[in-house]
């Protein structure tokens, strides 16, 4: 893929097009498009110069500092960087947690910043699914009921066989009426990975999913997301700190003080420290 | 970091203003009696002060009875008027007055009664004699003609009399019109507390009173320097026997302790309720501390591993709990000022005048006030710092737990069970041996033994009681129903609070329910007659005749009462006339004969009486009156208990040989059947007696039943302070559940769940909590109240009612306070930063 960093000097109302709705089936809407087809086509997320500041006056920080760049569809990008580098912020920003400070986020088409809470709570249950580092369930859930919980806030039902086949395929079928206390972390990962794709939303954000695993569980949480989007087309875009996890995607970002400091297509876990360690250095 | 620190602290702060509202809210009621309380026996001292200061000595019959209340004076014979002559011929006398009191009510120009309620109106002899009297004339002059009257300056403002307007004055033998000679005041108020006065000269009270050549006191000023010792033993010489000699004193003391005496009692009534409300915070107190305990384990584990001692850890959450009671109870000792301000003015707003006095505040009151509310916040502290004792240095180092421990669950059970087995068993007791302490004892028992088991059945009530709302609501529903299970200690501890508040109001509503229902079925039972005139202080011995005179009264029956002592304790006899008793009065004997027995002055008694004294028919009783003295009585007959008459009836011949005069209590008219528009006859026939009150049957049942449900209303209102602070309480919780499960919340709005939607989980729990708390309180306020009303079965209660209706609005109102206690802590937990829950610590 051609990397598309593009200039985006454009004013960004240029980009808001279309319904939000109907593009998992790869339904192609086309609004009243100006700047050009290829917008709304094949990128799942974007920013465009984000910024990010906490405090204020002397000491303020820029946790991220103008930053633009997209999430194709089908893709799985690993966020990378050293601490501190602002890509949890960043990732945050993007998936409507947080409202940066300037700079425009979508997801589709969507402008983020003009949604307001209702709708912003609407997105990220309809189009988003999350995997956080700990603390990713409810305690007074069951596995279950914890997978289904995006379905049951909209008051939806799930695909039945589509449940069947996640929970099959990640291993935790028999431990369905489980609370979260009675699960390994391993096993709350892959429920929180069962959770994130159940509705299939257009976009899987992962903070750090494996940062409290073993590298057995780590394992089977990173295949389980490389095959949601080779076989599903799913987009993931994982923030990590590991090199051996960043190797699982096809695309890696870095991050550094802020700002996008490189690129690497299709890495391995080598390529990944060589990188991290010039970012280091 | 110091972010969440600040949080933290802000959270903290938070919390200690919530528990300490709770017994801000307890001192403040504690407080506010007790100011209230010393208020108003100052304020009376002042008034008797005012009203007997100046008497050196009081002459006056001796008391007849024991125990009789020394302030009511009725059971004290008149003395012979030629004694002030004597005695104001003693060397070192200066001035005697003769005293003479009875009913005088005055009538409005638009022909209503002025003052109504026994002891608000008051006729005497007017002293125009400043030296003694407390009464000034303000305007015109003392009345000297038998048609003079002084009024008092409030009555003659409020209802616009002048001098020499003519006015109707009612009296013990019926209404008379007399002319304004003058305004007086009492001492420096308008009038005394409310009481109207009707002054007349000395020889016309006397005519008007029944007292010719009598005198109720004497009252005597000795002159300056003279030996008081001396002139008592010259007074003492001069009396007759049953005439005693007092101090003034005396006088001045055995009002105020009869005052104090009476106004001790609704003190006393009024802080029962305070310390209701105080054991309701006392829950709070102990729930806050619990729930803060667990989530600060952590921190008391550094502690501890940085070496703090058990001592010290329990010594900071008692010193922790000592401050907030202490600051809480400064504020609320505050606000107690306020409120006995506040109490004051609805007294006054109520009509009662009471003279302009500052709020008097005791140096017992802070004190009282700071021990009751420090002490009560420490006491509910010992055990969760008793928790914070056992956490393990260890515990620094694990994951912090949320749920606390669920041991000594075998323990509760059994203890809990023993001490409801122990209840019940008085309860039964009680029931059998219809005694009211037994089952007292055994409802507190029952109290204690639901609050030890409640823990058990929280988590499957509280799951069951949530289904509707996860049914109606969907994931937020659910996700609060789940919430109130999850730590059923803690569910259970704040509906405690709610349910010892709903427990005391069901319990009133059935007891005060059965009470009504009773009192309806007992007139029902007990009256014949179709209409009954009663007066609402006395009325004039003219009115009898009156009735039985006109058309269509087949029969009246006349009803006095008067004070005596049975066997050595003083109770109420009443007297009816026998001709027309059988249609007017339902007397259910169960032994010996009624009306005969009556007529030949033999006395009746009821079931219970008859019981409780081994009497039957054909006993002779001793009993004592306070004119005649000592006599027997042979006991005619027994009945069932009947409301209207009492304990104790006998002829009207045996009655008036014994009381001075006595004035009609009721009189009761039956009609011919078919007789119609007797009431507008009976009101044309008696419009000259506005005082009277005339009813029929049914509504003479609701009047009975009204006076029940006003008390019952007052009591709602006085425990309705005890649930605000159990409402509190349940807002605390929750917005320390809503702390706790900050990052849970951040992480269920990551994943899609609107504000909206965690408003309706956060409501769904407290509701949950609410109406657990509730159903609990209903069904064991329900048994108790149903067990109290048994208990007086044998006196006044027939039937055990329960209001369904009342205590399924009692239900629905606590869903509705729970909805109101969930606001806030839902705005928190709606308006919490989602970023928080997924931020690394």
């Amino acid at each position: 893929m051609i990397k598309r960093l593009s200039p985006l000097a454009s004013h960004p109302r240029y980009w808001l097009s279309g319904s939000p709705r109907g593009l998992g089936g790869g339904a192609r809407q086309v609004g009243p498009v100006t700047y050009g087809e290829r917008r709304r086509s094949s990128c799942a997320a974007r920013a465009v110069e984000v910024t990010k500041i906490y405090g204020s006056g002397e000491t303020a920080v820029r946790a991220v500092d103008g930053v633009s760049i997209e999430f194709e569809r089908a893709r799985f990008t690993a966020v990378m960087g050293p601490s501190g580098s602002g890509k949890s912020t960043l990732m945050h920003c993007m998936a409507g947690l947080d409202a940066p400070t300037s700079g425009h986020t979508f997801i589709g088409d969507e402008e983020l910043g003009l949604l307001n809470d209702t709708r912003l709570t609407d997105l990220r249950r309809d189009r988003i699914g999350f995997v956080f580092q700990s603390f990713n369930l409810v305690p007074t859930l069951t596995a279950a009921e914890n997978i289904t919980l995006p379905a049951d806030l909209v008051g939806s039902t799930v695909d039945r066989d589509w449940l069947n086949y996640l929970v099959s395929n990640l291993g935790i079928a028999d431990r369905l009426s489980h609370r979260p206390s009675e699960l390994s972390g391993g096993q709350q990962q892959r429920v929180a990975c069962a959770r994130a794709l159940v509705r299939r939303p257009e976009l899987i954000f992962a903070d750090e999913p494996t940062g409290n695993l073993d590298s057995n569980a780590s394992t089977g949480v990173l295949t389980f997301l490389r095959q949601a989007v080779r076989d599903h087309g799913h987009a993931v875009v994982m923030v990590t700190h590991d090199p051996k996890a960043a190797a699982y995607a096809e695309r890696v970002v870095f991050l550094a003080d802020g700002r996008i400091v490189g690129e690497l297509l299709a890495p391995t876990s080598d390529a990944v420290l060589e990188q991290m360690k010039r970012l280091g250095a | 970091m110091r972010k969440v620190t600040i949080r933290g602290l802000l959270a903290r702060k938070l919390r200690l203003a919530l528990t300490a509202l709770a017994i801000v809210l307890g001192v403040m009621f504690v407080t506010g009696t007790l100011v209230l309380g010393d208020t108003l026996n100052r304020t009376f001292d002042a008034l008797v002060g005012t009203a007997y200061g100046k008497i050196s000595f009081e002459i006056r019959g001796t008391a007849a009875f024991s125990k009789a209340s020394a302030y009511s004076g009725t059971d004290r014979n008149p003395i012979p008027a030629a004694l002030a002559t004597a005695v104001s011929r003693l060397p070192g006398v200066a001035y005697v007055h003769g005293d003479v009191s009875g009913y005088a009510q005055f009538v409005d120009r638009q022909g209503s009664a002025i003052g109504s309620g026994t002891g608000n109106t008051l006729g005497l002899s007017f002293d125009p004699n400043r030296q003694l009297s407390s009464y000034r004339l303000v305007e015109g002059r003392a009345p000297t003609a038998p048609d003079n009257v002084v009024m008092d300056k409030a009555t003659a403002t409020k209802h616009h009399f002048a001098i020499g307007d003519r006015v109707r004055v009612l009296l013990p033998g019926g209404a008379r019109t007399f002319t304004i000679s003058g305004i007086v005041t009492f001492g420096g108020d308008d009038n005394l507390l409310g009481i109207t006065l009707a002054g007349f000269d000395q020889r016309t009270a006397q005519a008007l009173f029944g007292l010719r050549r009598h005198y109720d006191t004497i009252e005597v000023l000795a002159a300056p320097r003279a030996d008081s010792v001396r002139l008592r033993l010259a007074i003492e010489k001069l009396l007759p026997r049953g005439v005693e000699v007092v101090s003034g004193r005396t006088v001045i003391n055995e009002a105020t302790s009869a005052i104090s005496n009476a106004l001790s009692f609704i003190s006393t009534t009024l802080l029962i309720f305070a310390l209701i409300s105080l054991f309701i915070g006392g829950f709070t107190i102990f729930n806050t501390f619990t729930i803060t305990i667990g989530q600060r384990t952590r921190e008391l584990a550094l502690l501890r591993v940085v070496g703090a001692n058990r001592r010290q850890v329990f010594g900071s959450v008692l010193g922790e709990a000592a401050l907030t009671g202490l600051l809480a109870s400064l504020i609320g000792l505050g606000l107690g000022v306020v409120a006995a301000l506040g109490l004051k003015a609805l007294l006054k707003a109520f009509g009662v005048l009471l003279p302009s006095a500052p709020l008097v505040f005791e140096a017992r009151t802070p004190a009282v006030a700071l021990a009751m509310g420090v002490g009560v916040t420490v006491l509910s502290a010992v055990l969760p710092a008793r928790r914070a004792v056992r956490i393990a240095p260890v515990a620094a180092l694990a994951d912090h737990t949320q749920d606390g421990p669920q041991s000594l669950r075998r323990r509760r059970v059994s203890a809990g069970s023993a001490v409801a087995i122990a209840g019940l068993g008085a309860l039964l007791a009680g029931l059998t041996e219809a005694s009211i302490l037994v089952v007292g004892i055994g409802a507190l028992a029952l109290f204690v033994a639901g609050g030890m088991l409640v823990p058990l059945v929280a988590r499957p009530l509280s799951s069951a009681l949530g289904r509707p709302l996860a049914a109606l609501l969907g994931a937020p529903g659910r996700l609060g129903r789940r919430n109130s299970t999850r730590n059923p200690m803690r569910t259970a501890q704040t509906g405690a609070a709610l349910m010892i508040g709903l427990a005391l109001v069901s319990m009133i509503a059935v007891l005060g329910n059965s009470l009504a229902t009773s009192a309806k079925h007992n007139v029902d039972s007990a009256v014949a007659a179709d209409y009954l005139v009663t007066g609402s202080d006395a009325f004039s011995s003219s009115v009898p005749a009156i009735i039985s005179r006109l058309p269509g009264a087949v029969a009246t029956t006349t009803v006095y009462k008067g004070q005596f002592e049975f066997r050595g304790s003083l109770s109420t006899i009443a007297a009816a006339s026998v001709a027309g008793l059988p249609k007017t009065v339902n007397l259910h004997l169960t032994a010996g004969r009624g009306a005969p027995t009556m007529a030949a002055g033999q006395l009746l008694v009821d079931q219970n009486t008859a019981n409780t004294n081994h009497l039957h028919v054909g006993s002779v009783v001793a009993v004592k009156f306070a004119q005649t003295g000592e006599a027997t009585m042979r006991i005619g007959g027994i009945y069932a208990y009947n409301p209207l008459v009492g304990s104790f009836i006998t002829g009207t011949g045996f009655f008036l040989s014994h009381f001075n005069n006595p004035l009609p209590n009721a009189v009761l008219v039956s009609t011919a059947s078919g007789t119609r528009g007797f009431e507008t006859t009976l009101n044309r026939a008696l419009a000259a007696y506005p005082n009277l009150n005339i009813q029929s049957r049914a509504q003479f049942e609701q009047a009975q039943q009204n006076s029940i449900n006003q008390l019952l209303g007052l009591i709602y209102v006085l425990l309705a302070l005890a649930v605000l602070i159990a409402l509190i309480g349940i807002v605390n919780t929750l917005l320390l559940s809503v702390f706790e499960r900050t990052r849970e919340i951040g992480l269920l709005r990551a994943v899609g769940m609107r504000r909206r939607q965690v408003r309706e989980m956060i409501r769904s729990e407290s509701v949950i909590v609410a109406v657990f708390g509730a159903v609990i309180g209903i069904v064991v306020g329900t048994g108790l109240g149903a067990a109290a009303a048994s208990s007086l079965r044998h006196s006044s209660v027939t039937t055990v009612a329960i209001p369904v209706p009342s205590l399924i609005a009692f239900l629905i109102l606590a869903a509705v306070l729970g909805l109101i206690a969930a606001t806030w802590p839902a705005r928190r937990a709606a308006n919490l930063d989602v970023l928080r829950a997924i931020a690394t610590e």
